[in-house]
């Protein structure tokens, strides 16, 4: 009876702590009755041996234990699917906005050497981890909530009953390209990763660092200075950004976010060629100035002439790399126009 | 453990919990506490552990299935359990749906002329 009641006291430590002595009378009361009946088939007590073997049989305490445990999940299988998608965008941004930090910061320096680009990739580990710690703890508090019944899940899931099969394209536009349908919680995060970014990208006037991380301090404090040309453009990746977002806005409350919107991509793609035209068009291309011209001329003109020739060849690169795409997505917009007019005669 | 056995034992497993749950309902048309319920269950070929039973009971009656209440028997105080009204009618419904899913199958298998493979294993869980 020893070792029943050293087991029972083994369970007792794992138990929902306000029904212990409750599950503990009854699990006693079961054992005990279950004993009686083993010693009376027996004829005998159980020796220390059988009995070791009876309770060992009965599983370990903290497995009995958590029987008695409402199911619990860090992130359950409601969430879990929105989760991973959130992580991998979430993943993904990060890698990116820190690679361009780093470039930045790197460049604002004078001359990187061999060490800090070993530094700066040695970082990433972390900061991909610290990503995914910040969104796996927002995902468990959320599955927190919901397990308080502070939020519906089938809401936040985006599996209510006021779903149906309407909220979405038409069949015709669903697999252009080949792409697959989105899903709900796709549209959700496009929307709330687009309204983050575009908070992101208006405090960067205000807040450079967030932008250019530590380079910022770095840059303040160098003889350079944006020329005041960026600001149109700055103005204008606002407008198109927030006009992204209203479009996405829109398609989440019409109902129609389940198709890649060729026509938004083909309208945001051209307006995205005014921005880098007048970034093109400015005079000398002189993006990047010198704070006191007629004093660091000597000094740092060579540099400020390597830096803004760099920025005009990413710029002719970039712009290249748009009009393919503008040109490759509209001859292949009129070659499906084209195989559809086709089929239906 | 082969990956086959492993398969065959998630699903059998899966395929036992629904089971279970309506066996210990219609057990529970008859007031039994916690280990005569186990026996009863036992001797109608149903081996489960105590580890899933007693912790299923309490879900069934959080679940307002099972009413109980603790009683004295054999000198020993033990918690009795029993199907109440909402029980009641729940094991109705549920027992109609697994008639339907046994005679649909039933019938899978007659028209498509397969055999029931032969059993392996026990049924404890």
């Amino acid at each position: 009876m020893e070792l029943l009641e050293r087991y029972l006291e083994a369970v007792r430590k794992h138990l929902p702590w306000e029904r212990q002595d409750d599950i503990l009378a009854e699990l006693r009361a079961n054992l005990e009755a279950q004993l009686e009946e083993k010693e009376a088939g027996l004829g005998r007590p159980l020796t220390s041996g059988e009995m070791e073997e009876w309770l060992k049989s009965l599983g370990q305490p903290i497995q009995v234990a958590a029987g008695y445990q409402p199911q619990r999940y860090l992130i359950g299988p409601a969430f879990f699917p929105i989760y991973w998608y959130v992580l991998k965008l979430a993943l993904g941004w990060a890698g990116v906005i820190y690679s361009i930090v780093t470039v930045v910061t790197l460049f604002a320096q004078t001359t990187p050497n061999a060490m800090e680009w070993v530094g700066a990739i040695a970082r990433i580990p972390w900061v991909l981890m610290m990503t995914a710690a910040w969104v796996t703890v927002i995902f468990a508090a959320i599955e927190f909530g919901v397990s308080r019944k502070w939020f519906d899940k089938r809401e936040l899931a985006g599996t209510s009953s006021s779903w149906t099969p309407r909220v979405g394209p038409p069949m015709a536009s669903k697999e252009v390209g080949g792409n697959k349908p989105r899903s709900f919680a796709q549209a959700v995060a496009d929307v709330v990763f687009g309204a983050l970014f575009l908070g992101w990208f208006l405090a960067v006037p205000s807040h450079p660092w967030v932008i250019l991380g530590p380079g910022a301090y770095l840059f303040r404090n160098s003889p350079f200075q944006l020329a005041p040309v960026l600001v149109p453009f700055f103005w204008w990746i606002v407008a198109l950004s927030a006009l992204q977002l209203g479009w996405k806005v829109v398609d989440l409350i019409r109902g129609t976010w389940r198709g890649r919107d060729q026509l938004q991509h083909l309208v945001v793609t051209v307006i995205g060629l005014i921005p880098l035209g007048i970034l093109l068009c400015v005079p000398n291309h002189n993006w990047v100035l010198l704070k006191h011209p007629e004093l660091d001329r000597a000094k740092f003109g060579v540099s400020l002439d390597q830096i803004n020739s760099g920025i005009y060849k990413a710029l002719l690169l970039i712009v290249a790399v748009v009009v393919l795409q503008l040109v490759w997505e509209i001859v292949r917009r009129s070659l499906e126009a084209y195989k559809r007019r086709v089929a239906a005669r | 453990m082969t990956l086959s056995e492993s398969i065959f034992e998630n699903l059998r497993l899966e395929l036992r919990r629904g089971c279970l749950t309506l066996a210990v309902l219609a057990q529970l048309r008859q007031e039994r506490y916690g280990y005569t319920l186990r026996k009863a269950l036992a001797e109608r070929g149903l081996e489960i552990d105590e580890s899933t039973l007693y912790p299923l009971l309490r879900r069934l009656e959080a679940q307002g299935l099972l009413a109980s209440e603790w009683r004295e028997e054999d000198k020993r105080n033990k918690r009795f359990y029993r199907l109440n009204e909402d029980g009641e009618r729940m094991l109705g419904q549920l027992l109609e749906e697994w008639q339907a899913l046994n005679a649909a199958i039933t019938a899978s298998l007659g028209m498509d002329g397969i055999e029931a493979p032969a059993s392996s294993g026990d049924a404890s869980g």
